[in-house]
């Protein structure tokens, strides 16, 4: 071994002009982990028994084992840049098979909340991560401040029938929620370019490989509907690779249905929402309007709320109990988002129970501004809490599917 | 005819030399041999049945002389010399004989010619013991004296070591000051204790031990003498800076024990010369003169990269491991940490060698946060000096996916091993052996891991090779050990095969104590003038005089001119030579 001479003063050589340049460590990135909630991972010696045992990790996928090394080293850009990082489901496999108790998939899920937050420009992400009490206030806060921004222009509360939007007039709600969506819009964009920049300067893929010509678009779409369609709304690989690493649950506990429950649940209302805004904008149905419980809007949106009430109480009752590993661990994101889609889907429960009551209960006017406001919330902190994922799973996909595709073709 | 009285043994070996060598034919050919009394085949002459009847044959037959054609005298030749010792039978009338590894392995092919070959092997064998004659051991009375060269930890526990034993002690150190790099030393592992107390308890029991004399500032400079009775000569420096004092001490033995020097890197070598680029034996320093969190030159040290195997390992140079250094800059890091919960160490190495227990400290680092980088054997890591001041170390991790990365570091510690250390006066006053590495090399590291091939020289310490001070003070203890074993009877036995001068032909030319690579042979004047004498304790049995003398007036006993001769006609009478 020939030891390397260097000068005081660098001098560049051709090789060095050629050689890629060397990523700086930063020595505080492991610290700054621990902080959303990681297991001290300092103990991992890279066997890689968990990359060994993840379902999901295989070909050139060197996960979590290169996940925690990249912490471990201080790679933060390598981290938060990996597509890897979101392929996980969190089945807890890994750390139960982990020899020296780092609980690889713990990390896994922290380096998840520590990259919603490092994408985020505001530090929302990260105080609503890493700070339990100011989150649990800004949470409460903002539910009050919405319900406070309402009520401000409160109507009549009509006693005859539950007339919802006289008492919080229809245009401020629509109002209210086309300006939170379009904000939420910008933070997700800004966000999904900083990932998308990240991993496509880490694979290798080029702005002319994915829209360039209509073989590129070919690829792309084939990629974004198995990206969109069969892993992120089809659960496949959730369903197929990550289930339960003991003896089966029953399918109605299992991990993967309850998970695809809220998520089908809560996909289903936004657009029963949606649509009833569209009903209205057509002038088929002025919002409000009574309607049978069969009317096709009301009927999704009774069963896609049933879904997710009942997706988000398991998901609750999991943790509480301490199910699997997975639900052993829970930290205030965790709760957080439970909390605003297991409130959000309960109060409206209770909106339509007190909607088709014979005589309408003057509750149903507060249940249905808590739940104007909670929901309000629910979809304006969504690329701040780990409601995030949504936006950036998908994405991780993609790059995914991308990556798959390609390989399927040099072969 | 011949008057002696040989038993001549035929092993088969099992099958090993049976296979391929007719043994019945070589013992019907060898049986009318000239003084041959009894031949026989046997399956396993090494066997205890097999042995058991040979001592019954020899005393039965009066047997005065035995060859038994077997295997390599390396593995059995002091098996039948017991036989013969036990059956009464001097045992230098013993031959054996090689008929395995010289003969039915050489030979698989031809059993015909193995099979002649083995038959003259075994008459020249026993031409060699018909011409035997019987040799007694030569004693030799010893000084109850040792002499330990070095005052280091290995030096000091031996010198202690032989005084319990009853022996008197003569330590010898080049400094003013006992002790040598442990006294320096901190905490060590894997005690804690520091190396000065360590150092300073040794010191106290030389001090009370009156059979030990330490002489400071000194030298070994002159030996004389032979096997378990040297004359050091030794030149002590005075404190004052006067004329140095010649002191003359008789010992029995010498243990050297003169310890290392740490490896020294080339200005330049990974960063070596920049401010902040430190060897392990200045961080050492370092880290045991700063109370509280790491200081260099008045600045914090937050960050600290490790760079190993530094002038180890290497091709063209120190190819061997020091073994030592990864645990003892493993140590040093939890000092560091100790003082310090957050500094941030980087370990950039190429294999991590702290063995057995050390391997704890190994995985409390870890768990301090220590963080271990593995490069590749052909990508070292540099280190510059960048525009910031800040020492940047670039490497390759080859835990993750081959990306160059870099770290800022405010000290970059270099782990240097050991290195022998520089004595060649020493070495060539001795004629210590040096191995491929130039430490002090041993008879055999297993069976004979503290004797020199200079009989009487034991090698204790780091002298040998890089060791911990643990090991270093074990094998300063097996040195005692093995010279209470020569010093404590008073006597010892010296193999009786040395050369002698036929005074009646000697004319003194003086050709054979040019030739003497062991000083053993010396010009006496006796009554008729002057010959040559060989001192037999000095006397190796080489034979590298008698070919120089012109007279040919020496002989080695057991190997005598009749003996070699008479093996000679036999093999080309076999047609084997």
């Amino acid at each position: 071994m020939t030891p390397l001479i260097a000068d005081e003063v660098h001098v560049e050589s051709p090789e060095a002009a050629v050689a890629p340049p060397s990523v700086r460590l930063d020595p505080d990135l492991l610290s700054d982990i621990k902080r959303f909630g990681a297991a001290d991972v300092s103990a991992c010696f890279s066997c890689g028994n968990c990359t060994a045992i993840c379902p999901l990790s295989d070909g050139d996928g060197t996960f979590p084992r290169r996940m925690i090394r990249y912490a471990q080293l201080g790679m933060k850009d390598a981290l938060i840049s990996s597509k890897e990082l979101w392929s996980c489901y969190h089945c807890g496999t890994c750390s139960d098979s982990c020899p020296t108790q780092a609980d690889p998939a713990g990390f896994m899920a922290a380096a998840r909340r520590y990259a919603i937050a490092s994408y985020d420009r505001t530090r929302l992400a990260r105080t609503l991560s890493t700070r339990a009490v100011l989150g649990t206030i800004i949470a409460l806060a903002l539910a009050a401040f919405f319900a406070l921004f309402m009520y401000a222009s409160h109507g009549v509360e009509r006693a005859s029938r539950l007339a919802l939007f006289d008492f919080i007039p229809e245009r401020l709600i629509h109002l209210t929620g086309v300006v939170v969506m379009s904000l939420v819009a910008l933070a997700a964009l800004v966000g999904v370019a900083s990932m998308v920049a990240g991993i496509a300067r880490r694979e290798g893929v080029r702005f002319r490989d994915v829209l360039g010509g209509p073989g590129a678009w070919g690829r792309s779409l084939r990629a974004l509907w198995l990206a969109l369609g069969i892993e992120a709304l089809g659960q496949r690989r959730y369903r197929n690779d990550c289930g339960e690493a003991a003896e089966a649950e029953p399918l109605y506990r299992r991990r993967w249905l309850i998970h695809a429950l809220t998520l089908w649940g809560f996909l289903g209302l936004f657009l029963a929402t949606i649509l009833d805004y569209g009903l209205a904008l057509i002038g088929v149905k002025a919002t409000g309007t009574p309607v049978p419980i069969w009317y096709p809007v009301r009927l999704l949106g009774t069963v896609a709320g049933a879904a997710m009430v009942y997706g988000a109480t398991l998901l609750i009752w999991n943790r509480l109990r301490r199910a699997n590993v997975t639900a052993s661990q829970s930290q205030f994101s965790d709760w957080l988002l439970l909390a605003l889609v297991w409130v959000t889907g309960v109060t409206g429960f209770a909106i339509e129970v007190a909607l088709y009551l014979p005589h309408p209960p003057t509750w149903g006017y507060w249940v249905f501004l808590v739940h104007v406001a909670v929901a309000i919330e629910l979809v304006l902190l969504l690329p701040f809490t780990k409601l995030a994922h949504a936006i950036y799973r998908p994405v991780a996909l993609f790059f995914h599917a991308l990556a798959g595709t390609r390989t399927a073709e040099s072969n | 005819m011949s008057e002696r009285r040989i038993g001549v043994y035929i092993c088969h070996c099992g099958g090993n030399i049976s296979d391929y060598v007719d043994v019945a034919e070589v013992r019907d050919a060898v049986a009318d041999e000239p003084g041959v009394v009894h031949a026989e085949t046997t399956m396993f002459a090494c066997s205890d049945g097999a042995q058991h009847d040979m001592i019954q044959k020899i005393q039965d037959e009066h047997l005065d002389g035995l060859v038994v054609a077997s295997c390599s005298p390396k593995l059995h030749l002091f098996t039948f010399r017991g036989v013969s010792k036990r059956a009464g039978l001097n045992p230098y009338q013993y031959t054996q004989v090689n008929i395995r590894e010289q003969d039915s392995w050489a030979h698989g092919g031809d059993p015909v010619g193995a099979t002649r070959k083995a038959i003259g092997l075994v008459r020249a064998g026993i031409a060699k013991t018909g011409a035997s004659v019987p040799l007694d051991p030569i004693g030799v009375d010893t000084t109850a004296r040792a002499l330990v060269v070095g005052g280091g930890i290995a030096g000091l526990r031996a010198a202690i070591g032989l005084a319990d034993l009853g022996l008197g002690v003569a330590l010898v150190e080049r400094e003013a000051q006992l002790g040598g790099w442990v006294a320096r030393f901190g905490p060590m592992f894997p005690h804690e204790r520091s190396g000065h107390d360590l150092i300073e308890d040794l010191v106290a029991e030389v001090r009370k031990r009156s059979s030990i004399t330490v002489f400071t500032r000194a030298e070994l400079v002159g030996k004389s003498g032979s096997f378990g009775n040297y004359s050091a000569e030794l030149r002590v420096t005075s404190p004052d800076g006067g004329e140095p004092e010649t002191v003359r001490t008789e010992v029995g033995a010498i243990v050297i024990a003169t310890g290392f020097d740490t490896y020294q890197p080339e200005a330049g070598e990974y960063g070596y010369g920049i401010e902040g680029v430190l060897t392990l034996a200045e961080f050492k320093a370092l880290v045991d003169t700063t109370p509280g969190p790491l200081h260099y030159k008045d600045r914090p040290v937050r960050t600290i990269a490790y760079i190993y195997c530094v002038g180890n390992r290497q091709e063209g140079g120190n190819a061997y491991c020091s073994k030592y250094c990864c645990s003892a800059a493993v140590h040093e890091s939890i000092q560091v940490s100790d003082h310090d919960v957050s500094a941030r160490q980087y370990h950039l190495y190429r294999d991590i060698r702290t063995y057995g227990r050390y391997e704890l400290m190994y995985e409390e680092s870890r768990k301090r946060g220590s963080v271990y980088m593995k490069f590749p054997d052909d990508t070292p890591p540099s280190v510059e000096r960048g525009k910031d001041g800040k020492l940047l170390v670039t490497t390759v991790d080859a835990l993750t996916g081959g990306e160059r990365v870099s770290l800022e570091a405010d000290l970059v510690v270099l782990v240097t091993g050991m290195v022998p250390r520089q004595n060649s006066s020493l070495t060539d006053l001795l004629k210590l052996p040096l191995g491929s590495d130039g430490f002090y090399n041993e008879i055999h590291p297993k069976l004979r891991p503290v004797e020199t091939v200079v009989d009487g020289v034991m090698i204790a310490g780091a002298c040998q090779g890089p060791k911990t001070s643990s090991e270093s003070v074990a094998s300063g203890l097996a040195a005692v050990t093995q010279c209470g074993g020569m010093l404590m009877r008073g006597t010892a036995e010296l193999d009786p095969l040395v050369a002698t001068v036929n005074a009646e032909a000697c004319t003194a030319c003086g050709e054979c104590e040019e030739a003497c690579p062991y000083g053993a042979i010396h010009r006496v004047t006796n009554g008729e003038g002057e010959v040559m004498t060989i001192d037999a304790t000095a006397c190796k049995g080489c034979g590298g005089c008698a070919p120089y003398c012109p007279e040919d007036a020496i002989d080695l006993l057991g190997n005598t001119d009749e003996q070699i001769r008479g093996m000679i006609d036999n093999l080309l009478e076999a047609g084997v030579a």
